[in-house]
């Protein structure tokens, strides 16, 4: 019984995982054709390259509520500065808005010593309304084939299922592998991302130990922005449009993502595979209540309870953790 | 001994926004004209008694955002209730249902044993979502209307347009809750409670205070001034859409903390509160007046946002050397 709760609690998201699979079993839809299983995975991508970047800020003891707002300004900058440049440098600069987001964030966050989880939803709260702006509030399309490969390309193949053959991988689940193998290196095997874990376990501790604490944490907050800023861009050029509207929820389902996975808002536990599970949690929850076509508000509700329902957990936790100490 | 430098310093923002008034006021004279200082009252009404409500919230030490679900909800339930319920009793279940939304919230706060404002910013929005989307269910996604109950909810136009003498009704309500507010806080045992948890909750636990039962206290009061916010709002428009309350909770939360309530929780005032509703309200007038895009306001007020917060924060540090 124990270890079944031991399980449940560190193991949120395999759970979660397991029991949308066993109820989509029963359902009896499409879910489990190739065609879908590539489809969810290649729309939980964008998810997972925010959650990357977050991950880091969360197990340094912070968090990022910004990622929504840069995601929407990048992505639309994208598009629109292709208008003046080549669509590289129009790319690079999209993301390295994020990046001095990102150093923004961190300044005010660590160096100065503010409460990371306000100021940033009051900055994603500014970049909401800049994006918004920028777009004058509708879709802004884009018209080059080249920029649309990028999140539509498939290598190996072009997507098709026909006569069963292999439909080969989209650009998008590539770029999502390495970054994905590019974090879990770095927090694994680098000074870096050891040090991190320091920070987030005791503050005070990592800096009397020598650890440039303020460093370090000033850039997992660039790095959680610029990722954010590539997550834009890649949904803009998936999507062929930029809109103000794909940031509303992300900022806070990343999050929850990435403590479902179990990471833990404490600080100083987790990892990079954690958090991908948790991601494709919610990207898998999406597509299952699609498959289900379960009403939109009723999809909302259930998200809503969701997240409050992992959040009470990652508490309860910690409370159990503290009283048993 | 303070300094002018100090003292220009503790009140930045608001040098900053009555600088702001000063400017718009210079360029466009209607800023100063007898309408729109009429207009500028009128819509002190929601958006203050909500305010008051986050002010216990964040002086409790937690945040609240699920003013806006709330805010949504009891707009749609409560025009819906008048017809089968009669209007004082559609105006009771409203009251109770924001209370009951709040009481929910230390529910799940307590019984998580969350204790940091981060923890409370996830639970309270997580709710937020939950309770617009059943506003949304409720509702069907439409709109209701005054003009579509069978009989005329005079009660409700009144609280919405009414006058006694030179008051607003809404403003009579304002001034009620003000005073009630200001003495729960400032002279019971409850109040003073408030405080004490905000302030260090494991010193107020082993000293005695009922923390638990503040914390109960806040949300429930939250609810409750979200409620009456939400009731004022939809009469005065005379409709209730379920997405009436959005961008409620960061409105508010910048009023709070604009008033120089602070973050940290155990220090600020109902008062500081109405000022910074003011200031929120001036700075929103002046933008519109300088034909400043309602886009670009949303920006301006996450930075007010950010730099109200990182300014509190300058001077607590600032305290701590001295």
């Amino acid at each position: 019984m124990n270890k079944f709760y031991r399980l449940f609690v560190q193991q949120k998201a395999l759970v979660a995982i397991a029991v949308i699979l066993v109820v989509m079993a029963f359902s009896g839809s499409e879910f489990f054709s190739a065609y879908n299983l590539l489809d969810m995975l290649n729309s939980s991508t964008i998810l997972i390259i925010l959650g990357l970047g977050v991950t880091l800020t969360i197990i340094a003891g912070g968090c990022d509520l910004s990622i929504g707002g840069i995601l929407v300004v990048s992505g639309i900058l994208s598009i629109q500065l292709q208008n003046f440049m080549p669509m590289p440098i129009s790319l690079a600069l999209a993301v390295l808005f994020g990046t001095v987001v990102g150093f923004i964030n961190g300044f005010l966050v660590v160096h100065q010593k503010t409460e990371p989880f306000i100021i940033t939803l009051g900055m994603g709260l500014l970049l909401t309304g800049v994006a918004q702006q920028l777009s004058d509030a509708h879709p802004v399309p884009a018209h080059n084939p080249d920029f649309m490969a990028i999140g539509n390309g498939y290598l190996f193949g072009d997507g098709m299922f026909t006569n069963g053959q292999f439909p080969g991988i989209p650009n998008l689940v590539l770029i999502t592998i390495a970054c994905f193998v590019f974090f879990a290196w770095l927090m694994r095997y680098t000074a870096f991302g050891r040090n991190l874990y320091a920070i987030g376990g005791d503050y005070d501790v990592a800096r009397y130990s020598g650890i440039n604490v303020v460093k370090n944490k000033w850039l997992t907050l660039v790095i959680s922005g610029t990722t954010a800023a590539l997550g834009g861009v890649l949904l803009s050029s998936k999507l062929n449009t930029g809109s103000a509207i794909y940031g509303d929820f992300t900022a806070l389902v990343v999050n929850c993502g990435v403590v479902v996975g179990g990471t833990s808002f404490a600080g100083g536990v987790g990892g990079i595979p954690q958090s991908v599970l948790g991601l494709l949690l919610f990207g898998m929850l999406d597509n299952a209540m699609n498959m289900l076509s379960i009403p939109s508000w009723y999809q909302l509700m259930l998200k809503g309870a969701v997240i409050v329902a992992i959040l009470w957990l990652d508490s309860y936790t910690q409370k159990r953790k503290r009283e048993t100490v | 001994m303070k300094g002018l430098g100090t003292i220009l310093k503790d009140y930045l923002v608001l040098v900053m926004i009555l600088g702001l008034a000063l400017v718009t006021a210079i360029i466009q004279p209607k800023f100063i004209s007898p309408a729109n200082l009429v207009n500028i009252m009128r819509q002190f009404g929601p958006l203050i008694l909500v305010s008051l409500g986050m002010t216990f919230v964040i002086i409790g030490g937690f945040i609240d955002l699920s003013v806006a679900g709330t805010i949504n909800l009891v707009a749609v339930v409560t025009i819906s209730l008048i017809d089968p319920l009669g209007q004082v009793g559609a105006l009771l279940a409203g009251l109770c249902l924001g209370s009951l939304c709040g009481a929910m919230n230390a529910v799940l706060i307590l019984t998580s044993g969350a204790t940091t404002q981060a923890e409370a910013l996830f639970i309270t929005f997580g709710m937020s979502t939950f309770y617009s989307s059943i506003a949304l269910i409720y509702s069907g996604g439409s709109t209701m209307h005054f003009w579509d109950l069978k009989s005329p909810p005079d009660i409700f136009q009144a609280i919405g347009a009414g006058s006694v003498g030179p008051l607003s009704v809404s403003f009579v309500i304002f001034l009620a809750s003000l005073a009630v507010l200001w003495i729960f806080h400032t002279k019971t045992a409850a109040g003073r409670s408030i405080s004490l948890t905000g302030g260090n909750k494991t010193a107020a636990r082993l000293s005695g205070v009922p923390v638990s039962r503040s914390i109960a206290l806040i949300y429930t009061i939250g609810g409750f001034m979200a409620a009456l916010g939400a009731i004022v709002l939809f009469s005065r428009v005379t409709t209730a859409a379920p997405v009436i309350g959005a961008g409620f909770e960061t409105n508010a939360i910048l009023a709070v903390v604009v008033g120089g309530t602070t973050l940290k929780g155990g220090k600020g005032s109902v008062i500081r509160t109405v000022m910074g509703v003011l200031l929120v309200i001036l700075l929103n007038n002046s933008l519109n007046l300088l034909g400043v895009s309602s886009y670009m306001q949303w920006a301006a007020r996450g930075a007010i946002l950010v730099f109200a917060i990182w300014l509190d924060n300058r001077k607590e540090v600032q305290g701590n050397q001295l």
